[in-house]
């Protein structure tokens, strides 16, 4: 990330240079502004989806689901750690519905614990599995359809799945591939 | 559609009736829960006030546009129309941005188009990667995020043009 910031930064500050040398600081600013208003928006969604879960934490259904989940996430994510392959898969399920703003907290601390044990694979494979996320709804994209007149706006609804599931498939493929590699 | 809206407000009360039944001190519990937002939040927040700032000023240098540029032949070979490439690019980078762009492509052709359907499948099936990255892995010890992130971006072109490919049949 070191590298790719430096790289990214100074060619686009180059660029600006030449072209517009006066947006620089201006940029700069905006993006100082939109992660203030999304750090609020993601305050907001916090607030209610860790109240929440520590609800379902104390209620003794989280447990549950932990006992019920284990043996597969333990494949999964190579981890015997109940707690953070319980996050694991709560965040994994929150992703696959849609639940705005509530699968991010449980990634963080599962690739947390997961980063604080040396489980590379797991913390690689949980961030790989989200960023491509399997949509089982694209719902954003069928209302901006529907609004835009669309005749059928779900009908991307078969091909979006499929290329979901293809990117989420490849992904976990290769880390599962990089994880092999790095053991020889 | 309708019936979704009911998934949230039922799975809380669900969870609260159980909990109430053990015996559990909603308010008590539901607070110390809240409690974690903002250190959260504040963990999170240098990270992501790196990646905006990257990310504006990598797309206002042009920058964006040049790589754009220089992909898009690339990938109208491989079935993905030039439009829907700046999409792609811009995900990564920007959910606000690429949902602008996304919908820009719809009211200049048409929703029902061709090209309308690769970028919505596009648009659905990526995710804003560095973002991500930049939340999930703040305050990680780990340093070496280019493989999984190159992997991420990797599967969801792969996926982009798949899709693509798709929407020629469905």
């Amino acid at each position: 990330m070191n590298a790719v910031f430096a790289v990214l930064f100074l060619l686009s500050a180059a660029l600006l240079l030449f072209r517009a040398p006066e947006g620089f600081l201006p940029a700069l600013l905006t993006g100082g502004e939109k992660a203030a208003t999304l750090s609020l928006a993601l305050l907001a969604a916090y607030c209610v989806w860790l109240g929440f879960f520590k609800v379902l934490e104390k209620s003794g259904i989280a447990g549950g689901a932990a006992r019920l989940a284990h043996p597969l996430m333990k494949k999964l994510f190579r981890s015997d750690d109940r707690e953070a392959t319980y996050l694991a898969g709560c965040n994994l399920t929150a992703n696959m519905l849609g639940l705005p703003g509530a699968p991010t907290p449980l990634g963080v601390k599962a690739v947390r614990r997961f980063g604080e044990a040396g489980n590379t694979y797991a913390a690689d494979l949980l961030f790989v599995l989200n960023a491509t996320s399997l949509q089982l709804l694209p719902t954003t994209v069928i209302a901006l359809r529907a609004a835009a007149g669309s005749a059928s706006a779900a009908d991307i609804l078969l091909p979006t799945l499929l290329s979901t599931l293809f990117t989420t498939l490849l992904g976990g493929f290769l880390v599962w591939l990089l994880s092999k590699r790095k053991k020889r | 559609m309708k019936y979704l809206a009911l998934v949230i407000p039922l799975l809380f009360v669900l969870v609260f009736l159980v909990a109430l039944i053990r015996k559990v001190k909603l308010y008590d519990t539901f607070t110390e829960g809240v409690k974690e937002a903002i250190p959260l939040v504040l963990s999170l927040f240098p990270y992501l006030a790196a990646v905006l700032m990257l990310s504006e000023l990598f797309e206002r240098s042009g920058l964006s546009a040049m790589l754009t540029g220089a992909l898009a032949p690339v990938f109208r070979v491989l079935g993905v129309p030039p439009e829907t490439t700046k999409l792609l690019l811009m995900k990564p980078f920007s959910g606000s941005g690429s949902t602008a762009l996304l919908s820009e492509i719809f009211s200049a052709y048409g929703a029902d188009s061709y090209i309308a359907r690769c970028a919505a499948v596009c648009y659905g099936s990526s995710e804003t990667t560095f973002y991500i990255s930049a939340v999930y892995f703040a305050g990680a010890k780990k340093k070496k995020l280019f493989l999984p992130v190159a992997i991420a971006l990797f599967s969801n072109a792969a996926g982009a043009i798949l899709g693509c490919f798709l929407c020629r049949f469905l």
